[in-house]
């Protein structure tokens, strides 16, 4: 993301100017990371969604189901409680996650109407 | 040189200073819009070589942690199998695509590879305290990388918007003399 002008304006930049620059370009750093983290919690959720359906599907008693870097022989129900606390602990951060993008979504807007106002066509603040 | 803003250098990382005036600045440096441009670039080509390494650092750290939390999951259920009398068996990989079977008795203690080829005996709830300790360990070590991080970022920003300015000043000033040298005929 350019953030330089190419028309030489006269308007001089502020150290609050430079640091409202600053804190867009880190927010806009953290949103791509929050949203890389959010594909990553989807896909582990349907991952955990699948595994639930194929335990329903099985009529084994004992699951072999992953610890560390074996496969454990686990009774059914010990899987399917597992199984259900994992699904609640990644979906109550794909909650978070979201939400921590949406309040940077809009710290950015707030910051482009700032930084757009003083400088107009000087700045980009784009994704290229 | 005119700064402002009072940042000081963190961990090694020096603070790009923040020019108030390009003019002001461009003489106390006593340069040239030549030479100021390629110092400012040298200094960008610096951060991005720390950055390169701040990187890497912290995605060594974000695999570390995932181990550490699958280490202790396996503790926990070696522990919880104990008072039980079963023993636990277990599918593991012999290698690649070859997986045995194998019957875990009641485990008294258990081995935690330390690096270094050294590999220690411990019982489940050292093992348990030991692990935990990295596992923070490595979590606030990846915070204040973050930190550091964040810090280099903003220095790299100040640095490429101080370039730009410069570049403009350069500009503007050369029209400014065009415009002196060839008055317009009336």
């Amino acid at each position: 993301m350019s953030k330089a002008g190419s028309s030489a304006s006269e308007t001089e930049v502020t150290w609050e100017d430079q640091q409202n620059i600053n804190k867009f370009g880190r927010l806009n750093n953290r949103l791509h990371e929050v949203e890389d983290e959010i594909k990553i919690a989807k896909e582990t959720n349907e991952s955990l969604e699948d595994a639930g359906n194929e335990l329903i599907l099985t009529d084994e008693d004992i699951v072999r189901f992953q610890i560390g870097e074996v496969f454990a022989h686990v009774p059914k129900e010990e899987v399917e409680s597992r199984i259900e606390e994992m699904t609640e602990k990644t979906s109550k951060n794909l909650v978070k996650l979201e939400e921590e993008k949406e309040s940077i979504v809009a710290q950015m807007a707030a910051l482009k109407k700032i930084l757009y106002g003083k400088f107009k066509d000087s700045i980009n603040l784009e994704e290229d | 040189m005119s700064t402002s803003g009072g940042l000081t250098d963190r961990r090694g990382i020096p603070a790009a200073a923040f020019v108030e005036d390009v003019q002001i600045y461009l003489s106390q440096l006593n340069l040239d819009v030549n030479s100021a441009l390629a110092i400012l670039q040298e200094r960008l080509q610096q951060y991005r070589v720390v950055e390169m390494k701040l990187l890497a650092q912290q995605r060594d750290l974000q695999a570390k942690i995932p181990d550490i939390e699958k280490c202790l999951d396996v503790v926990a259920t070696l522990q919880s199998k104990k008072g039980t009398g079963e023993d636990l068996i277990a599918d593991f990989e012999v290698s690649e695509g070859i997986y045995s079977r194998a019957r875990i008795e009641e485990a008294e203690s258990v081995c935690l590879w330390l690096g270094a080829n050294v590999m220690l005996d411990y019982s489940c709830e050292e093992a348990t305290v030991l692990l935990q300790k990295n596992l923070e360990n490595a979590k606030a070590s990846l915070e204040v990388l973050v930190a550091d991080l964040q810090f280099l970022r903003d220095q790299v920003t100040i640095t490429q918007v101080t370039i730009a300015r410069v570049y403009n000043w350069d500009v503007h000033q050369r029209r400014l003399q065009q415009a002196a040298a060839t008055p317009s005929e009336s």
